[in-house]
């Protein structure tokens, strides 16, 4: 067992090796890590649905390239329409000061 | 495939899945799967280095069990020779044709023409993960493997398959042995990493890349003093700020699969001498360079000034065949031989003056590092003092930013342990809006598109 958070608490670090985990780290069981990941993915969707169309405009001519634009572009719309994209371009825009 | 684009965001997301389902319904599969997704990761860059990379696995494999089971230093030498003359064809025959070049024109025996030869991503990890083992198993450090599927796993394990960190055998293969505990996943601490990691990635050492580092050293001549200096410290911060966020993302999303590797950087421009700086700078290249070359090798105490010179000359050559790898090397042989010359002497100066000589040789030699030949180290060093040519490049945003890369260095060493507990109490959707509101605020704050690791070229 090398995993520094599945040894019992209270068990010292390996002498002279710095590390971030240890015994006391917080570990979560799967169903909530696949809970923090995918809001996490969703926000990152939400944000990113304009790259998500250019990516989706760059793909190769193959069956379900259609569906893949369709579904990106209905995706992107959506999200317009909550604002999202003109929220990350503001972002963006107040984040490059003195570029 | 780069860690911080959407295809790898998406690989992830499907390796996450299946991995947890395989640990959870078939375990007797968890391992096999991980090798079909490290080949699918790898086969992103080239199929073809694929199947390279499964030779390696096997040799290292083969002869772990061969030196190891009969204890045979021969099948050890055979099995080291192997992997270095593998590792020797890819990085360094075209410099070696270039320098017989060189020699055969002087004596007028005209040119050799030189191999089309295309490095494989992640060789000189994998290699040296391989030497690792096969070295463990000979000595008894790591447990022999009598199936090749845990060291094909352990070799190709897509988190440091590109660019480490250099994982030990010993310390990897027991991980496998047993499928990872799905109740305990330490996801705040692998949210941290890989979030930081993004952040000194992306906003940092892209920006500082593109901003000041690469225009500088494409062309020193064109830049005034100003820049010259930005661009000596600004790729400081940014290789610190590259390469270990790689690490810090490899070890964060090995973590979610519930495997640990250990810590690669450790603040390491805090240090107060060039040996403490090898303490905490790719500390896995440094330990490994220490325990397979320096000790075994040149025998560790017999004649250190020699052994640290011949050690430190060849981590600079591990990153490539070409003079400004060596000299760098050097350097760094020769400074640490100075220092361990002085003895005590060193600790009994000024903390700040220790520092402030430490991390200038470091700078120094990271310009030495970065300059694609010896000509455009001449150029940078004599830029260092040209007023009179215009710095149209130096911004006020870039200092801050290498600033604030180096302020890095004086945080609280435990300031994301600190971070990790004062998370504790969150529910797992705050955790999850939290990240995904940093992540997008990192990718609005960096500049469009992601450069490749610069640890990607060794």
């Amino acid at each position: 067992m090398q995993q520094p958070w599945l040894k019992p608490a209270g068990t010292p670090p390996p002498r002279g090796v710095p590390d971030d985990f240890s015994p006391a780290s917080v570990t979560w069981p799967l169903g909530r890590v696949i809970l923090v990941l995918g809001l996490t993915m969703l926000l990152l969707l939400a944000g990113r649905s304009e790259a998500m169309l250019d990516a989706a405009y760059g793909l190769p001519i193959l069956p379900g390239t259609e569906a893949a634009i369709a579904a990106a572009e209905a995706w992107n719309e959506t999200m317009t329409a909550l604002g999202l994209p003109q929220t990350m371009r503001a972002l963006r825009d107040a984040l490059s000061l003195g570029r | 495939m780069l860690f911080p684009t959407g295809i790898f965001a998406a690989f992830f997301a499907v390796v996450f899945l299946l991995h947890w389902t395989f640990v959870a319904t078939r375990p007797g599969l968890v391992r096999p799967f991980l090798l079909a997704a490290n080949l699918a990761f790898y086969a992103f860059w080239s199929v073809e280095f694929c199947v390279a990379l499964l030779a390696v696995g096997v040799w290292t494999w083969m002869i772990g069990l061969l030196a190891g089971a009969r204890r045979s230093r021969a099948w050890l030498w055979l099995g080291i020779a192997g992997t270095l003359a593998w590792l020797f064809w890819f990085k360094y025959t075209n410099f070696f044709l270039q320098e017989v070049v060189a020699r055969l024109d002087w004596l007028g025996m005209g040119p050799t023409p030189l191999l089309d030869i295309v490095l494989p991503v992640g060789i000189s990890f994998y290699c040296f993960q391989a030497i690792s083992y096969m070295v463990d198993a000979y000595e008894g450090e790591a447990e022999i493997e009598r199936s090749p599927l845990n060291v094909l796993v352990y070799l190709t394990f897509f988190p440091h398959l590109a660019a480490g960190p250099i994982v030990r055998a010993a310390h990897f293969l027991p991980q496998l042995h047993t499928p990872p505990d799905r109740f305990r996943i330490p996801v705040t601490m692998a949210c941290i990493l890989i979030l930081g990691g993004l952040f000194k990635k992306m906003v940092v050492a892209s920006e500082l890349a593109t901003g000041i580092v690469d225009p500088v050293f494409r062309d020193p001549k064109a830049h005034g003093a100003l820049d010259i200096w930005l661009a000596a410290y600004g790729y400081t911060i940014q290789i610190f700020c590259d390469f270990s966020a790689y690490s810090d993302m490899a070890i964060g999303f090995a973590a979610l699969l519930g495997y640990h590797f250990p810590k690669n950087f450790d603040q390491p421009f805090r240090a107060l001498s060039l040996s403490e700086f090898w303490r905490r700078w790719h500390i896995s290249l440094s330990t490994w360079l220490r325990d397979y070359v320096y000790i075994r090798c040149f025998g560790g105490n017999r004649r250190v000034v020699l052994a640290l010179m011949g050690t430190m000359i060849l981590g600079g050559i591990w990153h490539g065949g070409a003079w400004n790898f060596f000299a760098w090397g050097l350097l760094h042989g020769a400074a640490l031989g100075v220092e361990r010359a002085l003895g005590g002497k060193v600790a009994q100066g000024a903390k700040l003056l220790r520092w402030f000589i430490t991390f200038h040789i470091v700078v120094f030699g990271f310009v030495l590092f970065r300059a694609p030949d010896l000509a455009t180290f001449a150029a940078m060093m004599q830029g260092l003092t040209d007023f009179a040519t215009p710095s149209e490049n130096a911004s006020w945003r870039l200092p801050a930013l290498a600033l604030l890369g180096l302020a890095f260095h004086f945080w609280p060493p435990d300031l994301r342990e600190r971070l990790e507990r004062m998370l504790r109490p969150c529910p797992p959707a705050l955790l999850g809006v939290m990240a995904g509101l940093a992540l997008l605020a990192i990718l609005a704050a960096g500049p469009e598109g992601v450069a490749p690791f610069i640890y990607f070229q060794f």
